[in-house]
């Protein structure tokens, strides 16, 4: 997924965006660039600073400073809960811990190396039952006894819930099996960092209750959840971009900026 | 005079034998599908009808494989390294190492002269280590399973995946194809990435030669073609499926 966000001088959020990025990602960002400049009704040129942050970050022409996404991601989790001490983030191809004391970055763990655990999981489980992504949560929640689902083998889950299937088990517990598998593989991933609270949860995954809830119930404490999950990152691009700016001016130092041309990406 | 009866429910295949004195009397192979019950008892009533046999014929049975444990007639319930070991040794008397290749894992076992296991390696609980991650990119390239292995053999420039995940790497032997990359150097990167991951089992027990391959892996001749090319020489048992359930049958007679 692709994120904008456009905050003002006060940090409200004048625009956000979020779009699937899809495999031409370098052709994308200034269209969604334009969309996010049409809906706060700005032109490019009044927008102080842009910090593109990601997977696909050096593909953004248009962005003053690329800052990775560990930085911009622990920037716009403490906004939202400043007293965070565990940010977890879990995405369509990865899942990351960040341990944060004090709104500063810590510690961090990351697994990208297998499907298990990542909301890719969930897409193909979702697909395979023929649901949609954003129904799965919901529907968890009226199960009164979760199936057994295996949270290693992504191919191997899949195999076990159409045995379920067969076996006659009600759907509502393969989904809370499901949800089960992918928090117990995220709470192993994160026990390293020693759990304090705040824990924020964010990121595709976190828009799914069920997960939430069986998340909640592993660590043993209260899971924040900010509304809009997926654009912790872009906010904290965003407020990362208005920092930088304040502080330029505040040494009376005229603000570095890139050669910023809002078309696709070249890659020569 | 004696029968016995051994049944390998696998996550793809159900396999059955039944011996008569030692030896292979008759076997089938069927699809498990979903429900292992009744492909076990689909599979019992074929091997009896190609033996022409009764139940009551059959002295004793054992079972086998990932979905043995809810099998309703089963006599005993043997784990499959102990069946494959038995089964390849009556095949080939003279292996002391046999590479199992299954749906959902991959073991490396060695075998003394009476077919006892002496040492084992399973991979992990993970698709990127058994045969499932062969099926996982041959289904994406739209390739039938028998055709995988001879296809593999025309690959001039094998793809290295740069992820151990099926799932990712899925989406890897898509973004391949998207760039023009033949199928057969994808289908030959699987079998690079499966007999890496075989080699390092292999490593954990010890190479023993003469080596074996079992399994549906055993059928893939792109993969042997691999563990070749890693100085692994494999013999290969005329149906290298049904050598676990003909082991189950032996422990059965025993």
């Amino acid at each position: 997924m692709t994120k904008v966000v456009i905050l003002n001088r006060n940090d409200e959020i004048c625009a956000s965006i979020v779009k699937h990025t899809g495999a031409e990602h370098r052709r994308l960002a200034n269209k969604v660039m334009e969309e996010a400049l049409q809906q706060a009704g700005l032109s490019f040129d009044e927008i102080s600073y842009v910090i593109a942050t990601g997977y696909g970050r050096i593909t953004v022409p248009f962005a003053d400073r690329q800052i990775t996404e560990l930085t911009c991601h622990a920037r716009g989790v403490s906004h939202y809960a400043p007293n965070v001490g565990l940010a977890i983030d879990v995405g369509g191809q990865d899942a990351k811990g960040l341990k944060m004391n004090c709104g500063k970055l810590l510690d961090f763990v990351m697994s990208d190396k297998c499907a298990a655990g990542t909301g890719r999981f969930l897409e193909l489980i979702a697909a395979s039952l023929n649901l949609k992504l954003d129904d799965l949560g919901k529907l968890s929640l009226k199960s009164t006894s979760k199936a057994s689902i295996s949270s290693t083998c992504t191919v191997f889950a899949r195999q076990e819930v159409v045995s379920r299937i067969s076996e006659g088990v009600p759907l509502e517990d393969i989904l809370a099996g499901i949800h089960d598998a992918i928090a117990s593989r995220v709470a192993r991933m994160v026990e390293r960092l020693k759990i304090e609270p705040d824990v924020v949860f964010t990121g595709g995954v976190a828009k799914n209750i069920g997960v939430v809830k069986s998340l909640e119930t592993k660590l043993g404490c209260k899971v924040l959840v900010p509304e809009e999950p997926l654009l912790s990152g872009a906010i904290g691009a965003a407020l990362l971009g208005k920092e930088i700016t304040l502080k330029a001016l505040a040494q009376g130092k005229p603000v570095q900026k890139g050669r910023r041309s809002l078309n696709e990406s070249t890659l020569f | 005079m004696a029968w016995f009866m051994g049944i390998d429910i696998g996550s793809g295949t159900s396999k059955g034998v039944i011996t008569k004195d030692g030896k292979l009397e008759v076997y089938h192979i069927l699809a498990s599908g979903v429900n292992y019950r009744m492909a076990s008892l689909k599979l019992r009533e074929e091997l009896l009808a190609k033996a022409g046999l009764g139940v009551e014929d059959i002295a004793r049975m054992v079972t086998t494989g990932h979905g043995a444990g809810i099998i309703p007639f089963s006599n005993r319930h043997v784990a499959d390294v102990h069946c494959c070991a038995r089964g390849i040794n009556c095949i080939f008397p003279s292996i002391r190492m046999v590479i199992d290749v299954q749906g959902q894992s991959s073991q490396v076992i060695r075998v003394d002269e009476k077919g006892h296991v002496t040492g084992f390696a399973v991979s992990e609980a993970c698709a990127s280590g058994s045969g499932c991650f062969i099926e996982v990119i041959a289904n994406v390239l739209q390739v039938k399973l028998e055709d995988i292995g001879p296809l593999s053999l025309y690959a001039k420039n094998p793809v290295t995946f740069t992820t151990g995940c099926a799932v990712f790497g899925e989406s890897e032997a898509i973004s391949r194809v998207a760039e023009g990359v033949p199928k057969e150097d994808i289908l030959a990167g699987v079998h690079k990435a499966l007999a890496g991951k075989i080699s390092t089992l292999i490593d954990r027990v010890g190479l023993k030669k003469p080596c074996a391959i079992s399994g549906g892996g055993g059928l893939d001749v792109g993969l042997i073609k691999k563990l070749e090319e890693l100085e692994i020489q494999l013999l290969v048992p005329p149906q290298p499926q049904i050598v676990n359930a003909l082991g189950a049958a032996l422990i059965a007679g025993e």
